[in-house]
């Protein structure tokens, strides 16, 4: 099999052909229309990612009756514990509409009624859901190949070029073996908009596998709040089918409301406190937990059908056929979603290097925007697409902007490098199988008392098996390119697996979404600070940055 | 093993070669043969069971049958027993 080597170069690379990659290749191009930009996405831009397999919602405020400061003060006190840069939320809170508007000027369909306001159901106290149909990124992808986005499918980034600590582009593989061309592109600026880690359990989350994060950490990037990427959401035993609205109406089997108190408004998405009632009801004999919405049920088939929205609506139909055959009764269980989104980021969504930005589900928690809760959409139901949106717009604009000059030139010797690492288990006799080292990350990463519910000794019985992990990555073999990804997503796994506990063994509290059994208590004396983890000469490296409250417009609640 | 044993049907009299079933596999089970102008479904073991593919094919020549007893969850319900 003979490989092919190009040499491409842009203003603009882009890795990544979800929402998040199209906005911000879009918003460049309209700021600045003689820009360069390319997409480099590891499937099909417009069906890739993960915006398209959802519920199809976008998180709404209804500014006409709340503030953009209502909204905050109960996401830092109720949400985010502090932990996040209030000034980045505020401004994701104000520009809600315009996002909006943004969306509806490029063709995204956000079904509206026949006064001509949105279809709105609410998610919390301060927040609602509107509906967004799922072709939205075959949209964006019509509008940026109209305005001249260059885009090449089914090629992979593997690895990101950075000299003095300035970007200078990227290299990346076909995966196809008709292709099977190896790319050095050489970038005035790189976006990586690959996504978060899921480690490939959920379905929907299923192509979010940290390639992005383990080639910007490999790169020198910083990361930070890796710790907060353990999200889990309950699913139906049957189907495996994710449940919404389901955490104030958990039973155990002695048919015990368990979580009867939890809050007084029904929320979309659960809290790591109701994974923990989940977790102690098993272990206590007292399991399976079920559901019983009783008579307040929602039913959310008939708000979906209301949403019309034609598109998404088949998608949820042909699950709806097969979730209907196994759901026979609601015993809910906790599947880890991990959604950790660790690349350090400013407001413009820059990263550590210069010239290279991260956006989306890649630096969410990197944002601070958050808190201390993992990436959307961890319990800001609608978050996700929208937050994708706001940093995609961000980061365009900052790249449209921008003074760029030439990037320092890839060398042939460093393209021959890259190809022999990157193909090395192509050509491998005998080595492990990706598989395993992802059912090793797996088994560390998945069960909620490893990962959700934490406590030092469980985590050294976790930490063994990504060790385990870790020896076989270091010797893989793949059969074809298929494969060879798949080695590549396994290293990524354990890349985050590894942040995550080291990050995680270090925070010694509990706080928003971080939960451990052997420091219960928010400890805002030591830990009111963010985990920076970087790579410094192949070794993992942990610092810490003050989370700057003092200048926030929320302050800690006053001590008795 | 993380394979999972979910099935694919598939009526090729059906299908029409639009591509848009292997466009929208976001995680490369399904390829396609130019020469017959069909698709391939090469790693239905790394099926997601997300139903994309039969919910962009316009002429019902995709269905999934999922299993989801082959999607492990990870949690220790051994332990707990």
């Amino acid at each position: 099999m003979d490989l092919n080597k190009k040499n491409l170069s842009c203003d603009l690379l882009i890795a990544g052909g979800g929402i998040g990659g199209l906005v911000a290749a879009v918003e460049a191009k309209e700021n600045n229309p003689d820009l360069d930009v390319l997409i480099v996405e590891k499937q099909f831009t417009g069906y890739g990612g993960k915006a398209n397999k959802g519920g199809g919602v976008l998180q709404y405020f209804q500014l006409d009756k709340i503030t953009p400061m209502d909204f905050l003060k109960f996401h830092v006190n109720e949400i985010g514990g502090y932990l996040g840069d209030q000034e980045l939320m505020l401004k994701y809170v104000e520009m809600n509409h315009e996002l909006l508007q943004k969306m509806d000027a490029w063709g995204i369909v956000m079904p509206r009624n026949e006064e001509g306001n949105y279809f709105m159901m609410p998610t919390g106290p301060f927040t609602c859901m509107i509906s967004v149909d799922l072709d939205l990124c075959l949209k964006m992808r019509r509008v940026a190949e109209k305005l001249g986005v260059r885009i090449i499918d089914k090629v992979t980034v593997t690895d990101f070029v950075v000299k003095d600590n300035t970007i200078c582009g990227a290299f990346a593989y076909s995966i196809l073996e008709e292709d099977n061309t190896f790319y050095t592109i050489s970038a005035k600026q790189v976006v990586i908009a690959t996504g978060s880690q899921n480690y490939r359990v959920g379905a929907m989350w299923s192509s979010g596998r940290g390639d992005g994060i383990a080639a910007a950490y490999r790169a020198g990037v910083e990361m930070r709040n890796p710790e907060f990427g353990n999200f889990s959401q309950l699913i139906r035993v049957g189907s495996h089918g994710e449940v919404v609205f389901g955490e104030n109406f958990m039973y155990n089997a002695k048919n015990e409301h368990v979580t009867e108190n939890f809050t007084d408004h029904r929320q979309t998405d659960i809290c790591s406190l109701a994974i923990r009632e989940w977790y102690v009801n098993m272990v206590n004999g007292t399991g399976p937990i079920h559901l019983d919405y009783g008579p307040d049920k929602r039913d959310v088939k008939a708000v979906n059908q209301d949403w019309q929205r034609p598109y998404g609506q088949r998608f949820r139909e042909c699950r709806q056929e097969f979730t209907n055959q196994f759901d026979n009764d609601l015993e809910v269980v906790p599947l880890l979603i991990g959604e950790q989104s660790c690349i350090k980021v400013d407001h413009d969504m820059a990263t550590s290097v210069k010239g290279l930005y991260a956006i989306g589900d890649a630096s969410y928690c990197g944002s601070c925007a958050p808190g201390a809760v993992p990436a959307p959409p961890a319990r800001n139901r609608g978050s996700g697409i929208l937050n994708a949106v706001f940093a995609g717009v961000l980061c365009g604009r900052a790249a449209a902007a921008a003074e760029t000059v030439a990037p320092a030139e890839i060398t042939e010797a460093e393209t021959d490098a890259c190809i022999e690492k990157t193909y090395a288990p192509l050509y491998k006799e005998e080595g492990h199988n990706a598989k395993e080292v992802i059912e090793l990350i797996q088994q560390a990463m998945c069960p909620s008392e490893y990962s959700v519910y934490m406590k030092a000794d469980r985590m050294d019985e976790a930490e063994k098996l990504v060790k385990q992990a870790k020896e076989l990555a270091a010797d893989l073999k793949a059969v074809d390119l298929h494969d060879l990804l798949a080695c590549h997503e396994a290293e990524a796994m354990v890349l985050s697996a590894e942040m995550h506990f080291f990050a995680s063994r270090a925070r010694k509290e509990s706080r928003g979404w971080f939960l451990r059994e052997d420091y219960p208590e928010m400890d805002n004396e030591n830990w009111l600070k963010w985990i920076i983890l970087k790579n410094v000469d192949g070794e993992m490296t942990l610092s810490t940055e003050d989370v700057p409250i003092e200048k926030y417009p929320i302050q800690l609640p006053k001590k008795d | 093993m993380i394979y999972t044993n979910h099935k694919i049907e598939f009526d090729p009299d059906k299908c029409v070669g639009c591509q848009l079933c292997y466009k929208a596999c976001f995680v490369d089970v399904i390829r396609w043969n130019y020469e017959a102008k069909k698709p391939i479904f090469k790693y239905v073991e790394d099926c997601e069971h997300c139903f994309y593919c039969q919910s962009v094919c316009k002429r019902d020549a995709i269905k999934v049958l999922p299993d989801p007893s082959s999607e492990r969850l990870h949690q220790h319900f051994e332990r707990y027993e």
